[in-house]
């Protein structure tokens, strides 16, 4: 009896353990990031560094932590019988299911609007005041002028222009 | 302005974060994060990878209009149209705080500076100072350059300042608004008398027909420009 009630906690101490720790790596995964790259503040060339690195794989290492605490969650449940602290783990876990998401979201990516669909006008058409700044590009005959008043909100465009990909960016 | 195929590639951007007010931008095909202001990926799989440069110019409507009567302008996104910037964006923008500054040539960070990166080296130009000469000749690195003010008064092109058969870099001048002359032309040079229009090209003299060849100016705030181009100098400052 008395190993058993031993088994029980060292059970829930680990479910515990793994739980705060998938809480606080997916945290890192999330905020450290929006922390960093936050457009108000300067970044430093390391803690971008890593900031990027954060990114490229938080997507996986956020998954792996969602398996983890619903592992342990399903260990504490068995482990711990008072409701309340069952629900307070169970919370962990969806909170842990959050950030896994917000990980898949880049919000810069949602806060500058991206044209992803960017059409084109002939030149002789358009009602543009003749002062109006444009980024001109030629190529083979082909030319292409974006308004500075549009790339600007945009930042960046996307394009094919005499068969050849380019990128406009303001 | 960057070409968008890179090692066997065709890559789509997404602007995703900011370094130092610069922007970064994500590949959709590999994750991969790249610099808008070098075209460098600095992040991800094709860390260390250069984006292929594209020629551009920042002209005024009116002036590439008349030399591009064929060419397309982006059309508005309706959904965004109400956010777009007004045309005095760039005067607005200097109000605007900055997160990283360089005190140095007495310039502010907001400063409009037009950047050129090479040859080997990065050189600056006063914006204003350029408008107000109207002509520069310059060097960047060994090479002699030249900036030109168009007709407009505000959109400026810069060249490499030689010609097949001239000996070293010719000067040039500007022709008087009023001094008869082949349509278009804006300057001479002293070395084979011709005239050239804004887009460099020789309209007449010995030299008619040849092109200068284009030097991307970009048009960029003074701590921008410092901060990606540290060992940059500035015409004007010692």
């Amino acid at each position: 009896m008395a190993n058993m009630t031993g088994e029980l906690q060292r059970s829930r101490r680990r479910s515990v353990a793994v739980m705060l720790s998938c809480v606080a790596l997916s945290l890192v995964c999330v905020v450290y990031p929006f922390y960093v790259i936050w457009p108000f503040r300067a970044q430093g060339a390391r803690e971008l560094a890593i900031a990027l690195v954060v990114m490229q794989f938080r997507s996986a290492a956020t998954l792996i932590s969602v398996a983890a605490a619903l592992a342990a969650l399903v260990f504490y449940w068995r482990a711990q019988p008072r409701r309340w602290r069952r629900a307070f783990a169970t919370a962990g876990a969806a909170f842990v299911c959050v950030l896994a998401a917000l990980a898949r979201v880049n919000i810069y990516e949602l806060m500058f609007h991206p044209d992803d669909r960017p059409s084109f006008a002939a030149a002789s058409g358009m009602k543009l005041d003749k002062d109006e700044k444009v980024i001109a590009v030629k190529i083979g005959g082909a030319a292409r002028a974006y308004p500075v008043r549009n790339i600007s909100y945009h930042h960046v465009i996307n394009d094919l222009l005499d068969k050849v990909a380019i990128v406009a960016t303001y | 302005m960057w070409g968008r195929d890179v090692a066997g590639l065709r890559l789509t951007f997404h602007l995703a974060g900011i370094n130092n007010q610069n922007f970064l931008m994500r590949d959709e095909q590999t994750g991969s994060y790249w610099q808008q202001i070098s075209g460098k990926a600095v992040s991800g799989p094709l860390k260390g990878s250069q984006l292929p440069f594209v020629h551009s110019d920042e002209l005024n409507f009116g002036t590439w209009q008349s030399e591009e009567p064929q060419g397309t302008v982006l059309q508005d996104a309706a959904p965004y149209r109400s956010g777009y910037a007004l045309k005095d964006w760039d005067v607005r923008m200097q109000r605007a705080p900055t997160v990283i500054d360089f005190h140095e040539h007495g310039l502010k960070g907001r400063d409009v500076m037009l950047g050129i990166q090479a040859f080997g080296a990065s050189r600056a130009f006063p914006y204003d100072q350029v408008i107000r000469e109207k002509l520069v000749q310059d060097r960047v690195g060994a090479e002699p350059v030249l900036l030109v003010v168009g007709a407009d008064g505000q959109s400026v092109r810069a060249f490499r300042d030689r010609i097949p058969g001239v000996q070293g870099a010719p000067d040039f001048y500007r022709m008087p608004a009023n001094q008869p002359g082949t349509p278009g032309a804006l300057l001479m040079d002293a070395a084979t008398g011709g005239e050239w229009n804004f887009q460099g090209c020789a309209l007449s003299g010995r030299s008619k027909g040849f092109c200068l060849e284009p030097v991307e100016a970009i048009k960029d705030y003074w701590f921008d420009w410092r901060n990606f181009n540290p060992s940059t100098t500035v015409y004007g400052k010692k």
